[in-house]
């Protein structure tokens, strides 16, 4: 696997939990997400590929979509949380934590042999 | 920034070709929502560019950080059909996205094949079963007189003469276990298969987030 891919794979991986983190505190629409994605981090490269993500979560139930029309010159689609997101939210933290927990005590430990050693 | 024609045209063209190519998989009103969805978003990012110097060179950026339309369109395709598939796991969604997989790859062809024989060998069993009551000397595991060894499972109309069924009413049990035990089996098969699928596809996609 070269590097890009496994890049490629961290990227696609976190996208999900990155969307619906960027939706945790409260409701926004697919441009603020963007933009919140692009202050945090690196994963939005082309922002038209958001948009297909946001209505597969819709469509399994994970955020709920809802159009406000009065709040700017044009419609804005907000997105939101569902109970059963907010729960998958919690599970892939955890999960994620788990997973970044046990890959740095791995990163440690081979450090620390490598220190031993030489 | 306010357009201008031209600029507008532009836009407008933008949205023409992405419609364009979301209608020829996507249901009317999720079309509308889509395109509805990506102007507002340009809208919004063109009211943010105010004072910019060139307006084609601003647009373009604007376009350019969305991505081509067909790209856009390709990636709300690729995974909706297998997306519902695995997602809500019903019979037609299944059936619906092993034949889109199909027309795409060869090994999806084959899958789809072989899904399609499993359903209907296995919902063969379950109308046997249901055929037995109705027509109790037409329906059972067929035995050639002469030689005592079964050649015939199922449903005969008439009734092959020189062969007699020696399963009886046994063969509604048998034939209901067998029956949903090859569909669920098959279900199950399918829908993991595409669940991998879909996997694979968002790793051979994720051309769009790549640096």
């Amino acid at each position: 696997m070269s590097h890009e891919t496994w890049q490629e794979q961290l990227r696609r991986g976190s996208l999900d939990l990155a969307i619906l983190l960027s939706v945790s505190s409260g409701p926004r629409y697919g441009l603020a997400i963007i933009q919140h994605l692009d202050a945090f981090t690196d994963l939005v490269v082309t922002e038209g590929t958001i948009y297909p993500i946001l209505a597969r979560l819709t469509r399994e139930g994970v955020l709920d979509a809802t159009w406000v029309e009065d709040e700017a010159p044009h419609p804005r689609k907000y997105y939101r949380l569902t109970r059963a997101g907010a729960r998958r939210l919690e599970q892939m933290k955890r999960e994620w934590r788990a997973f970044a927990g046990k890959i740095t005590r791995l990163i440690d430990a081979a450090e620390s042999t490598d220190h031993a050693t030489h | 920034m306010q357009l201008t024609e031209t600029g507008e045209s532009r836009v407008n063209g933008y949205l023409f070709i992405l419609e364009r190519s979301l209608k020829t998989f996507l249901p009317p009103d999720i079309v509308r929502d889509a395109v509805r969805e990506i102007d507002s978003h340009l809208r919004e990012r063109i009211a943010a560019a105010d004072g910019a110097p060139n307006e084609r060179v601003a647009l373009e950026k604007i376009l350019g950080e969305l991505g081509p339309p067909l790209r856009v369109a390709q990636a709300y395709s690729a995974e909706r059909a297998v997306d519902e598939a695995v997602t809500t796991g019903r019979v037609v969604a299944i059936f619906t996205a092993l034949w889109r997989v199909a027309a795409r790859t060869t090994i999806g062809f084959f899958v789809a094949l072989a899904a399609s024989v499993g359903y209907i060998v296995g919902w063969a069993f379950l109308v046997v079963a249901m055929m037995k009551p109705i027509s109790p000397h037409n329906v059972g595991l067929w035995v050639d007189d002469a030689t005592g060894v079964p050649h015939q499972l199922g449903v005969l109309f008439p009734a092959p003469a020189g062969n007699h069924d020696i399963a009886g009413y046994w063969l509604i049990p048998v034939c209901v276990v067998l029956g949903i035990l090859i569909v669920r089996a098959t279900h199950l098969w399918a829908r993991r298969f595409l669940s991998r699928w879909r996997e694979r596809r968002a790793l051979a996609r994720m051309g769009g987030f790549v640096a």
